[in-house]
């Protein structure tokens, strides 16, 4: 597959023509990485580069498959009034067991986010073990996600001539994971009080009513107040992660230009040679420092193209940073 | 293909088994006095002199299953006297006593129990209560004379195996009656299913001019609505037969003892609503019982609630609105690196390069 796109490879100028700092990164033994050199490398539609482990897709075919049962079955409860929800139930074979559909889907939800803490806390344990742990290529927030949201923004507007330079994981990324996992701790909590609202009555130390004033809670017990919160919990939370779903993450991953009919990394875990280093530059690099195969691909591009490995290492004083290298003269 | 012996046995009893329910079903109605002779007939109806259409067709079929199938007309409409019968100007008393003695009984059969403890309840007519109320009041035939077919199914139970301990001593014809007429009972509160009690209540419960012209609390004017919000409303009415109905909160299983809250005997009443709730929810405790069933609208009532609400929608249209918004910004950003939806050439970076050269200013 990757033979037929050998075609999009044009010989492109040497770095002396740039103004720009940073349009090239020097690599060792690689050579001199254009900012848009994504346009012209070859790639296969269903991945080139490990970017999720086996564990991952799985966790994440569940919780996709597991967030689409909850959702089919708890909208049509919710809007029960609505003409549609008595056929969508009906599909299910009755209310009765749509509910134990919807209780199957929770419970699946709840085991596969055990299984990813499981797996990403036992992961970053081990890498800490092997002295391999890098923050900037995990999910943890860095006040680098926000310049280079606003940077990135700059650059769709036309104030910056190329994307920022990003890690593993965007800033898109990032919301959208924090936002995944917010949402399942909430759904989770509001969804047992709805499920067990019994036993969340007495969990619940009426000590709580107590402390807080009684103003807050109403004049209801504690009990009370936080089986309404959990209602209201429940089904806005549920809405709102459908909606960001359904119009942002689907179009976002799948439908935008550039990865339309699918992004297979979902079921790979595999990214486009081209997708990473557009949006994942600096993971790029270290994929580069990784994988020998990626190294000679990406250097024998470059050698075609004339923008190979130097030939004798560069003076001290203009020794090459990873990521920020000048333009050579 | 070999179909054994037993499989054709089996169907055969089936089919049986299944012949004689339906024979028993059809039984013959205590049709004594005839009056089916005239009123099988469909065209037996007229406008009458206020424009209403007036239908005094019996259908027999359906009469032979309905509850009331044992007793003849005339222990309902006992002021017909002579046939062919004048036209009828007195209305059916519930309270009558009919020729029908029950086993285990020595009078013969009547409603007065249930009259006596309906009266009591909040549905009962009292002297004192002014005339739109008295109006208002539902009688025994305004919830009765919705006509009950079909009965909510018992198909889940093993029902054949235990009715045919029952043909041991007592003929298989009359039995099967009698053993639905009790085992029924002791499954379900309601022969109805719970949407249609629901829905009965709701006729004038709902019916919320009505109701204010009774001047009834505010919680007993938004009783149906506040229900229908409930998780109990939303499953029953998309027809589950677990979550709670009015009559199972309500009523004891006398049924008919529905009343106000501050009434000593209302099973809602702070004193009892536990065990309402324990029917179903096991661990209810003190706390438990505090949760609003007929819950208000969010909005209403507690302030961090209220906060939550308007958090939450803000969150939401607030960041489907962002996110879209970035969304549409970059893939139109994104256009100048070529990168424009094309159905045709797939995931890989497609587009003509509007320059020459990557970088060529
Ligand atoms: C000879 C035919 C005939 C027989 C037998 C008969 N009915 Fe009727 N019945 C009628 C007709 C015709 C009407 C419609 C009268 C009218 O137009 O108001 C009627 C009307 C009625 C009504 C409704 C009256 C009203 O205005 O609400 C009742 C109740 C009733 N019959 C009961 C009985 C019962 C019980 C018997 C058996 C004891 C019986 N009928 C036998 C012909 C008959
Ligand atoms: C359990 C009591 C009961 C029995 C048994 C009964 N009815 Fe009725 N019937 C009623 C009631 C209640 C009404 C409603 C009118 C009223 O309140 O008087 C009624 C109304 C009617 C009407 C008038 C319908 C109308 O639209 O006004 C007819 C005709 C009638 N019955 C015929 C019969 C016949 C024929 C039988 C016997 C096969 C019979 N009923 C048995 C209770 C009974
Ligand atoms: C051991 C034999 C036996 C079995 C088995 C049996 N019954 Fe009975 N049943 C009787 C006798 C005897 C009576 C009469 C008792 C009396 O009147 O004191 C009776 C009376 C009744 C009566 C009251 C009838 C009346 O008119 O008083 C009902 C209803 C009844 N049985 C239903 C059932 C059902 C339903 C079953 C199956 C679950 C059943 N029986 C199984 C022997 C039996
Ligand atoms: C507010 C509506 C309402 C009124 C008024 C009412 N009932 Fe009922 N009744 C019900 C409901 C609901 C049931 C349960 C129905 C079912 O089994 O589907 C019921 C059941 C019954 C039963 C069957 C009991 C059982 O254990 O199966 C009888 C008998 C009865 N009612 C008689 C009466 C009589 C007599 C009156 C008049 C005093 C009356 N009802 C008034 C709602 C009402
Ligand atoms: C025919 C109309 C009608 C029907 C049907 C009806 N009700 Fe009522 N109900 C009333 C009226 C009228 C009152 C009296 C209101 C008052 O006294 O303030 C009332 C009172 C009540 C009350 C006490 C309300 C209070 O203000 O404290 C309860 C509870 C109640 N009904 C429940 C039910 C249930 C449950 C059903 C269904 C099985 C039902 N009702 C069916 C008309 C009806
Ligand atoms: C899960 C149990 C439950 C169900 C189901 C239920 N109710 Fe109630 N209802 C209550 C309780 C408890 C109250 C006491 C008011 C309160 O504390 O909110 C009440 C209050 C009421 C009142 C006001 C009575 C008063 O004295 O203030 C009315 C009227 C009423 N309910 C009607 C209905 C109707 C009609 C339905 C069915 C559509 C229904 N209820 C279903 C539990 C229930
Ligand atoms: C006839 C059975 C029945 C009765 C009686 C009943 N419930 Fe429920 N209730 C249910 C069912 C079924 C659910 C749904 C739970 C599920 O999906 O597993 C439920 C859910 C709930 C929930 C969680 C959903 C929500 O609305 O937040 C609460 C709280 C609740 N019931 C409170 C009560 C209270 C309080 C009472 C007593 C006044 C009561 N219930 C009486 C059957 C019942």
């Amino acid at each position: 597959m990757a033979t037929t796109f050998e075609t999009a490879l044009k010989p492109f100028p040497l770095p002396a023509e740039t103004e720009d700092e940073g349009y090239y990164t020097y690599v060792e033994e690689v050579g001199f990485i254009p900012r848009d050199i994504f346009k012209y490398v070859a790639s296969d539609p269903m991945g080139d580069l490990q970017r999720f482990s086996t564990h991952i897709v799985i966790q994440h075919t569940l919780f996709f498959i597991s967030f689409l049962v909850l959702a089919s079955t708890g909208l049509p409860i919710y809007f029960s009034d609505v003409f549609w929800a008595p056929y969508v139930i009906s599909f299910y074979g009755g209310i009765d067991i749509a509910r134990l559909i919807h209780k199957i889907g929770a419970i699946t939800m709840v085991i596969t986010s055990m299984y990813h803490l499981l797996t990403i806390m036992g992961g970053t344990a081990i890498k800490i073990f092997r002295k391999e742990f890098d923050l900037k290529r995990t999910q943890i927030p860095r006040l680098k996600d926000l310049y280079d949201l606003i940077h990135d923004i700059k650059y769709f507007i036309g104030l910056e001539p190329y994307r920022p330079k990003m890690e593993k994981f965007m800033y898109k990324q990032k919301f959208h994971y924090i936002a995944v996992t917010y949402g399942t701790f909430v759904l989770t909590a509001a969804g047992s009080a709805l499920l067990f609202p019994d036993i969340a009555a007495k969990l619940l130390p009426q000590t709580i009513g107590k402390i807080l004033p009684p103003s807050m809670v109403g004049a209801q017990s504690f009990a009370a107040f936080f089986q309404d919160l959990a209602r209201l919990m429940h089904a806005d939370e549920a809405i709102l992660a459908l909606i960001v779903l359904a119009f942002w993450h689907w179009i976002n991953v799948h439908f935008v230009p550039g990865r339309f009919p699918l992004q297979w990394a979902f079921l790979t875990g595999k990214i486009t040679r081209e997708h990473q280093i557009e949006e994942h530059f600096l993971e790029y690099l270290n994929n580069l420092k990784e994988i020998p195969e990626e190294r000679e691909y990406m250097t024998r591009l470059l050698k075609e193209k004339g923008l190979g490995p130097l030939e004798e290492k560069p003076s001290k004083q203009k020794k090459c940073t990873l990521s920020d290298f000048p333009r050579i003269n | 293909m070999k179909i054994s012996n037993r499989r054709i046995i089996f169907w055969l009893l089936w089919i049986g088994i299944s012949a004689q329910l339906f024979s028993v079903s059809f039984a013959k109605a205590a049709d004594k006095e005839n009056c089916l002779m005239c009123h099988k007939y469909r065209s037996n109806a007229r406008i009458d002199e206020t424009g209403k259409k007036r239908n005094f067709h019996v259908n027999e079929k359906l009469y032979n299953r309905s509850v009331h199938r044992n007793i003849s007309c005339r222990d309902c409409h006992t002021y017909i006297t002579k046939i062919p019968h004048d036209p009828v100007t007195q209305k059916v008393n519930c309270a009558n006593q009919c020729h029908i003695r029950p086993p285990f009984a020595q009078e013969k059969f009547s409603h007065k129990k249930i009259i006596d403890l309906y009266n009591e309840s909040a549905h009962g007519v009292k002297p004192d209560d002014p005339q739109v109320l008295k109006d208002a009041l539902p009688n025994c035939k305004f919830c009765h004379l919705n006509p009950l077919y079909t009965k909510i199914s018992e198909k889940r139970v093993a029902y054949k195996e235990t009715l045919a301990r029952c043909y041991n001593c007592h003929p298989e014809s009359g039995v099967i009656m009698a053993y639905k007429h009790i085992t029924h009972r002791l499954r379900k509160r309601t022969s109805r299913s719970s949407r249609k009690i629901v829905k009965l209540c709701t006729k004038c419960h709902g019916d919320n001019v009505l109701m204010k012209k009774l001047n009834v609390s505010k919680k007993a004017l938004r009783a149906v609505d506040t229900y229908n919000r409930s998780v109990h409303g939303k499953l029953v009415r998309l027809g589950s037969q677990k979550a709670a109905n009015c009559i199972n909160c309500h009523a004891s299983s006398a049924l008919h003892d529905i009343n106000k809250r501050d009434n000593k005997k209302a099973t809602i009443n702070k004193d009892n609503i536990m065990q309402v709730c324990r029917q179903c929810h096991k661990n209810a405790d003190q706390m438990f019982i505090n949760i609003a069933v007929h819950p208000e609208a969010v909005h209403s009532g507690n302030p961090i609630i209220k906060l939550v609400s308007i958090s939450l929608g803000l969150g939401m249209y607030g960041s489907v609105l962002a996110l879209v918004g970035l969304l549409l910004l970059e893939t139109l950003g994104r256009r100048k690196d070529g990168a424009r939806l094309l159905l045709k050439r797939g995931t890989i970076w497609y587009g003509k390069q509007k320059s020459k050269s990557p970088k060529n200013k």
